[in-house]
């Protein structure tokens, strides 16, 4: 299978990047209409498949499993989640046939095995469902020209898609169609009225294209959601212990400091979270970042240049091949870092504490969200894309490390993520040794404004909050968190 | 040993060369307590000791400052005065002041506490939280606790069967219980309890007084916080709060009640009768849940008529809170039992907001699991979309509902207010105003007085009497007899998930049992 980006012509890769859509709520009025009655086959039930089936139902949908015969044979958990929960279950032989629109929603990995077993079996005119078109854009799978090809993809983890259903909420939801699967023009009408079903179309859906998805996800991850922030969870925590700050306290504000800093995020943005600082400490974190986005740009181009390319995937399948041997190896390694192995200390740190004690990674947020926007927004991705990959996502990635630390986010997150994450992170420290060098107590570990007087030049404040106002990814992000009348906060405490 | 601002686990060790003997003596001295809550004054100059041999009730009108006072005592709030332990060494008690809240909390095993409130009834292999031996063990570990000693407890409280329950699935009275189990269970030095009472059932009710005389007995002082006159024969102090400051009284009867509310009459959206969809509202045929081999509700049929009244009973952990999920469409196996719904099967293609649109409903669990963000009016408005705290776009129309119904309630001057800061008793209101102001046909009103004092749920029933004077139709979950509506028509009991008949109400004759 040929990587079906790199088979387009430039112009057509340039069009399906730039597909980016804030769809107004009016494109909903249908509701799931042209999915009644229609026979809804999942196949896969983890949490994204078992939690968007509970909502499909719930929305007087028709659903079933399929599962392999042995995860039913076995009764796996797959098929306890389904069973306990009343779903009709069926080997793909069984239901797959008569299904009139299937959901794969296995692992990345799975997906050519999976659509392999499942396409031969699929009936004339039926439709295919991705949350992820990785498969498609970089692994190349071809997909029977009866069949639509649509992808729905809920930007939250699956307990949220299902827990912020029954609130009556959604979460923020990207879809797309597959233009060369499109013989009967119905994958907008489907792609809609599931989208509806999971509850989306009350939180802000994207119209985007299989490409775009793939191309801005990869680098939202590798970059600011999991590399960096890994790398400046690590940098921050080694400092500390360097300095002689106590490691139970260190340990304490690098796992859940990454958490209250970013919840800033989702409600003012980039500047929302640099208001939480004093003057001071504000001019100083902006100072310290523009300093990161020069040395880091090299770094993040390269893994966007990556990406576009499909040099990042053949690599990654390569390890596929070789059995994960590189990715298990990382995963070990991080596994075995002084801030993984130190617990959080019993002291108390108030929210604000959090900004004032460690300014530096207020400094790599700003610096790796605007790098990563930037980036994407110049290799040809749309400003909304870009948000969503970036600023968007940050907040709940901090929230596995808040949970568990780093190998809880790498566990959450998909292999594919993971795997960008320890490239990303191998490469992101050597290039932090000098800077690193400099970094002392007042940005990370005690308060930046201790025996400070408060007082800044005006100017000064006033140009750097100019700055900070009017970047690109906070003129898209208001438009875009306005037009989510629907989106209140998403619980990550 | 004394101490300010405490921290927040009080001192082990008591001041052993105190002159103070043990009986009679001072066993913990407050003097001018002042504490404060958003800047209004809660406690002021409020002195209060407390001698060996006593156990006190503190009573009196809801808001005064009583939970303040526990939580200052055992080193939870912040305060400005002094509170002095003479702890007994002698005593083979852990020395220390224990508070059981009147709200439950737990987390999921990764500290996360994102729960929704019907998260009970999806089942996800992945356990979300500890079970209840898991957290008792846990519990023991950390307190030096004997596993024997609990038993007997668990077993006088009804509660042996829940061992490997997840904590998620237990209902509003069974955790009520587990927090009494753990406190009885570590027998402290002095034990503050706030609404020990609330949502327990009649059996298991009775047996706590027995042992909280038990654990008096052995040494520990009690502090309960309740206007109930069912006390355990232990209590020999009374006291309530007024302006601040500490009031002693000769018994239970003689705390203050709060004000008689002014009756309003009903908002007239609310005197229209509903536009009911069909005759039938409800109707269950045999149906019967279980997770793995825990049957939760057993052969259970019922049929509910439009205009009718009914009452469900049973105790504790009896299956009411599950039986009423299958009415609300929030539990996943309504779709493999014959389950009919205002005239429509369920899982015949109809979504769950579909039939929640025709529900007003209030829960114990609906209600701890309430967006912390809403405001009395947020929560109100989104009562118009069954969502939890959120609302799209209120029209003109129901602007005016919500204005009305704030003043019905006498809740507007809190409508800006976040839900969950107000006292008890304003949030339940506000939460019934929620399920009412969409004129629903069905009222479900699950436990609705919980926490409430006597007049509190006197004037709420009279307010469900006087909604149901006007064509909706009701089902009801009380434990007490003495605390219901009067439009009462019809009861449904249920034990271990079966259903009872009781011969109390002669017009049971629609309860099928098996």
């Amino acid at each position: 299978m040929a990587n079906y980006f790199n088979t387009l012509p430039l112009r057509e890769q340039l069009n399906q990047l730039g597909h980016a859509e804030f769809m107004d709520s009016a494109e909903f009025a249908d509701g799931v209409n042209t999915l009644k009655g229609k026979k809804i086959v999942i196949v896969g039930c983890g949490a994204q498949g078992l939690n968007q089936g509970l909502n499909l139902r719930d929305s007087g949908l028709d659903v079933s499993y399929a599962l392999r015969k042995e995860a039913i044979d076995q009764k796996r958990d797959s098929w306890k989640n389904a069973t306990d929960n009343n779903f009709n279950v069926g080997t793909y032989e069984e239901l797959i046939p008569n299904a009139d629109l299937v959901i794969n929603l296995t692992p990345d990995k799975q997906h050519t095995a999976v659509i392999n077993a499942v396409q031969p079996l699929m009936k004339q005119g039926a439709a295919l469902s991705y949350s992820h078109g990785f498969n498609i854009v970089e692994e190349g799978m071809q997909i029977r020209k009866d069949i639509t090809v649509i992808m729905v993809a809920p930007k939250c983890p699956g307990s949220e898609v299902r827990a912020e259903y029954l609130r009556g909420f959604g979460v923020p939801t990207l879809i797309a169609v597959h233009p060369e699967n499109d013989p009967e023009g119905k994958g907008w009408p489907y792609a809609k009225a599931y989208c509806v079903g999971t509850g989306g179309h009350r939180a802000g859906v994207l119209k985007s294209s299989f490409v775009a998805e793939v191309k801005s996800d990869l680098m939202g991850e590798q970059t600011i959601l999991c590399g960096l922030l890994q790398t400046g969870s690590i940098l921050s925590f080694d400092k500390m212990i360097e300095k002689g700050i106590d490691a139970g306290y260190a340990s304490k504000l690098v796992q859940y400091g990454v958490e209250v800093i970013t919840e800033a995020l989702k409600h003012g943005g980039v500047s929302g979270m640099m208001d939480r600082l004093s003057n001071p400490a504000k001019i100083k974190a902006f100072q310290v970042s523009e300093e990161l986005k020069d040395i880091m740009r090299p770094l993040f181009q390269k893994h966007q240049d990556d990406i576009m390319s499909g040099e990042f995937s053949k690599t990654m399948m390569e390890d596929w091949a070789n059995g994960d041997a590189n990715l298990l190896k990382w995963r070990a390694e991080t596994g075995e870092t002084a801030f993984e192995k130190t617990p959080a200390g019993d002291v108390k740190i108030g929210e604000q504490e959090y900004f004032d004690n460690y300014l530096l990674m207020v400094a790599f947020v700003r610096a790796g969200v605007e790098l990563a926007f930037e980036t994407m927004v110049e290799a040809g991705i749309k400003p909304e894309s870009a948000y969503y990959e970036s600023l968007h996502e940050t907040p709940l990635i901090a929230n596995t490390i808040a949970r568990k630390k780093l190998f809880e986010m790498n566990r959450v997150i998909s292999d594919t993520a993971e795997y960008g994450c320890y490239l990303f992170d191998q490469a992101c420290k050597p290039l932090l040794t000098d800077f690193m060098k400099k970094v002392d107590t007042d940005l990370v570990g005690k308060n930046f404004n201790e025996g400070k007087d408060g007082s800044v030049d005006n100017v000064q404040l006033v140009q750097v909050n100019e700055i900070l106002r009017t970047h690109p990814v906070e003129i898209v992000g208001t438009k875009l968190r306005k037009a989510m009348t629907a989106m209140k906060a998403i619980k990550t405490v | 040993m004394v101490y300010k601002n405490p921290p927040l686990t009080p001192p082990k060790e008591g001041n052993s060369s105190s002159p103070l003997g043990r009986l009679g003596g001072d066993f913990v001295h407050i003097s001018h307590l002042n504490l404060q809550y958003a800047g209004q004054v809660v406690l002021d100059d409020l002195n209060w000791s407390i001698h060996n041999g006593e156990n006190w009730v503190i009573g009196g009108k809801s808001g005064t400052g009583k939970t303040s006072l526990a939580k200052a005592i055992a080193g939870q709030e912040k305060f400005a005065g002094e509170i002095t332990f003479h702890f007994n060494e002698q005593l083979n008690l852990p020395a220390r002041a224990y508070y059981v809240s009147n709200w439950y909390q737990f987390t999921n095993l990764e500290g996360d506490r994102n729960f929704y409130y019907q998260q009970r009834y999806n089942k996800f292999q992945k356990n979300d939280t500890l079970t209840v031996y898991a957290d008792l063990m846990h519990f023991g570990a950390k307190n030096n606790l004997q596993y024997a000693d609990v038993e007997h407890i668990l077993h006088a409280l009804g509660f042996e069967n829940c061992k490997d329950t997840q904590l998620i699935e237990l209902s509003s009275g069974e955790h009520k219980k587990l927090q009494l189990v753990q406190a009885l269970w570590l027998c402290p030095q002095l034990l503050i309890i706030d609404e020990p009472f609330t949502g327990l059932d009649k059996q298991s009710r009775a047996n706590l007084l027995d042992l909280f005389d038990e654990i008096s007995h052995k040494g520990t002082t009690l502090i309960l916080i309740t206007n109930d006159q069912h006390l355990p024969s232990c209590i020999n102090r009374f006291a309530e709060i007024e302006n601040g400051k500490l009031k002693v009284v000769q018994s239970a009867s003689d705390f203050s009640q709060d004000n008689a509310r002014e009756k309003k009459s009903l908002p007239y959206f609310l005197q229209r009768e509903p536009a009911v969809t069909s005759q039938t509202m409800v109707e269950l045929k045999n149906v019967s849940v279980r997770y793995g081999d825990k049957v939760v509700l057993k052969n259970v049929s019922w049929t509910v008529h439009a205009g009718e009244k009914w009452l469900l009973q049973g105790p504790n952990g009896s299956g009411k809170s599950t039986l009423l999920s299958l009415l609300n469409g929030d539990h996943p196996q309504a779709y493999a039992s014959d389950i009919w719904l205002f005239g429509t099967k369920r899982g015949s293609g109809e979504s769950i907001w579909d039939i929640k649109e025709k529900i007003g409903i209030i829960s114990p669990e609906m209600h701890w699991y309430f967006d912390k963000s809403a405001t009395v009016w947020h929560t109100i408005a989104s009562g118009f979309y069954d969502s939890i705290g959120w609302f799209i776009d209120v029209k003109y129309e129901e602007k005016k509902q919500i204005e009305q119904l704030l003043d019905f309630f006498d809740l507007l001057p809190n409508k800006d207010q976040l839900l969950h800061t107000l006292p008890l008793g304003k949030q339940r209101l506000a939460l019934l105003a929620r399920t009412i102001i969409k004129n629903p046909q069905l009222l479900i009103l699950d436990e609705p007085c919980q926490g409430l004092d006597i007049a509190q749920t006197t004037h709420f029933n009279a307010v469900v009497d006087e909604l149901c004077a006007h064509g909706k139709t009701l089902i009801y979950v009380g434990h007490y007899e003495s605390q219901l509506p009067s439009c009462i028509d019809h009861k449904l009991i249920l034990e271990r998930g079966e259903v009872i008949r009781d011969p109390s109400i002669a017009i049971s004759s629609k309860v099928i049992c098996k």
